[in-house]
């Protein structure tokens, strides 16, 4: 960027095309001019987002599959059987729990690590480097990669857990076909994925407390724990809840990550619900339920994120 | 000097959990890399070994082998980069005119883009599959980019936006008296200024479609099938044949690695720019 910075400053353009020239001239009002320059892109938004959800929202009130055999309005029967289905209920509780272990251990890896960063300082780099590139991999080569490592039999974590002699033999932990357990072994690849955003936004967080803050606090007396409670912690608030709430909508909505390690199994252990819609859908062949519980949970996840926005993150407040 | 000594030591053991957590934060993709370079036998060996014992390509040449792959990396490339320039070519003026000229309809669209954020992939790729079909898109890299690009684009739009932030008024000033257009001044002297950030953010687009799953497992099926689909279907069409899964695996990765290493500080400068503004 510095050679194109010292190249790009005022200069002429020499040749600027004539008639752009005269239509600046004529005048497009500011306001005109920014909405003339927003207009494709929010044009394009609205028909390949906007007009699927009108869709979605009118296939939720029709029964019968799209192809037109039988296919009848229905009226809110989708949303009652969405509501009372216990196999959805059960994938809506455990969406929950899946986006609070994943968002849990990533916020407490995630801070350990960018304080640990902040605390060695700019010649951590390579070390901030590595620790970064898993967030350029693809969610569903993560999946696989750790389908891998946990495998019962010939999987490297239950060798390695062995060898310490935390297990007594490699098949005693079966991380993906146990039901217990199986929520928590899915977690690991989108932990292990994103727990690099969370401690890269952490990081810029606590670069940006000015450091004669702490050095105030130490003046009144407040060391490590105390320090970090009193003072660190909510000067971070507001990056928090951003994190927080970035990672809390991808990981309810996780879908190739568990598909590629469990297809939602054992018996529907790890099925959250974008998985139970796209069964819903594709194997079951009810595009009216599918679409009802799709709307219901985009719903409730922009509720939660506007809630989450207003009170923890409080636009505005700071600056 | 005890109290400095002791100074020194704590240091010294941060550094080590730090390269200790690093460490074991790097093994799984070290050895899914290590994995890749064994004979098609020992992927699975029982008990696993770390280092590979003898080297070899076999895996290479088997995953590559299997019919539909190179295809499918052909069509990976195809489709991420009709996503990245299509995301590109939209999202460059409308995060400009939301950060230059503040209007109420920006402020619409950047909140906008953040709620399509906020939708389950699932809900908007199911009726897309109907909308696609009727356009004529079904299974076609376009059709894939398109529906790829509702991820893409906003996410450009508020990198974009964060960048275009740290561009001094004066700049497009001066280019104005200089008796150059609003537009004109925004293509040759707005974006050179922020080249860095016009770059990075591209590579975000890219990767955003490169490593895309559900609308890929929706939208194609055999002619449009990208990488993430081939990989998946290793397992069932297959059989679970870990040795030459890991070196496709291996192999899909090698853009994401090496684009993040070629820009790395300025991605962090990005990727810390959006979330802490945003």
């Amino acid at each position: 960027m510095s050679r194109t910075a010292q190249a790009a400053p005022p200069r002429t353009v020499p040749d600027a095309p004539r008639e752009i020239r005269r239509r600046t001239r004529r005048g497009l009002s500011d306001a005109r001019y920014a909405a003339l320059l927003a207009a494709p892109a929010a044009v394009v938004l609205l028909a390949l987002v906007g007009w699927p959800l009108v869709k979605l929202a009118v296939n939720s009130l029709y029964t019968g599959s799209g192809l037109g055999d039988g296919r009848r309005f229905a009226g809110l029967d989708n949303y009652l059987t969405a509501l009372t289905d216990a196999g959805i209920r059960a994938a809506a509780g455990r969406t929950l729990a899946y986006t609070v272990i994943v968002v849990t251990a990533e916020l407490v890896l995630g801070l350990a690590v960018a304080l640990l960063f902040h605390r060695l300082g700019p010649r951590s780099r390579i070390l901030q480097t590595i620790f970064l590139y898993p967030l350029m991999i693809a969610p569903v080569v993560a999946g696989l990669l750790w389908r891998f490592l946990m495998i019962d039999n010939v999987g490297i974590v239950n060798e390695l857990l062995t060898r310490v002699g935390v297990l007594d033999s490699p098949g005693d932990v079966s991380w993906l076909s146990d039901p217990d357990l199986v929520l928590f072994s899915v977690a690991l690849p989108d932990v292990w994925l994103t727990t690099s955003f969370m401690t890269l936004v952490l990081y810029a967080g606590l670069q940006a407390i000015p450091p004669d803050l702490y050095e105030a606090a130490r003046l009144d007396g407040a060391r490590g724990l105390r320090m970090l409670v009193s003072v660190t912690l909510p000067l971070l608030r507001p990056v928090i809840a951003v994190a927080l709430i970035i990672r809390g909508v991808d990981a309810a909505r996780a879908f190739d990550v568990i598909l590629i390690q469990t297809d939602g199994g054992p018996q529907s252990a790890s099925e959250t619900l974008s998985l139970t819609i796209y069964k819903t859908m594709v194997s079951y062949n009810d595009p009216g339920t599918a679409a009802a519980t799709s709307t219901l949970f985009m719903i409730v996840m922009m509720l939660v994120a506007m809630v989450g926005v207003l009170t923890i993150w409080r636009p505005g407040r700071e600056s | 000097m005890t109290h400095a000594r002791l100074a020194r030591l704590r240091t010294g053991l941060l550094w080590a959990v730090a390269v200790a957590v690093v460490a074991v934060y790097a093994f799984p993709f070290v050895y899914l890399v290590l994995t890749s370079f064994k004979p098609a036998t020992d992927a699975v060996a029982v008990p696993p070994t770390v280092l590979p014992q003898r080297f070899s390509l076999d895996n290479y040449l088997t995953a590559l082998n299997r019919p539909g792959v190179t295809a499918s990396f052909v069509n990976s490339v195809s489709t991420a980069v009709i996503a990245t320039v299509l995301s590109m070519a939209l999202a460059i003026p409308a995060a400009w005119g939301i950060t230059r000229y503040r209007s109420r309809a920006g402020r619409v669209l950047m909140a906008g883009s953040l709620l399509v954020r906020m939708a389950p992939a699932v809900a908007i790729g199911i009726p897309l599959v109907t909308i696609l079909g009727a356009l004529g898109l079904t299974d076609t890299p376009t059709g894939l980019a398109l529906a790829q690009t509702t991820v893409a684009l906003p996410l450009s739009i508020w990198l974009l936006a964060s960048f275009f932030e740290g561009v001094p008024r004066e700049i497009e000033e001066a280019a104005l008296v200089d008796g150059c257009g609003r537009f004109t001044a925004l293509l040759r002297v707005i974006l050179p200024v922020v080249s860095g950030g016009v770059a990075v953010t591209a590579i975000f687009a890219f990767l955003a479609s490169w490593n895309e799953f559900l609308f890929a497992l929706l939208l194609t099926s055999v002619r449009a099938q990208t990488t993430p689909i081939a990989i998946a279907n290793f397992q069932s069409q297959f059989g679970l044949d870990w040795g030459p899964m890991t070196a496709l695996a291996t192999l899909y990765s090698v853009p994401a690695v090496v684009l993040t290493l070629l820009l790395q500080r300025r991605i962090v400068a990005g990727l810390s720019l959006g979330a802490v503004k945003g």
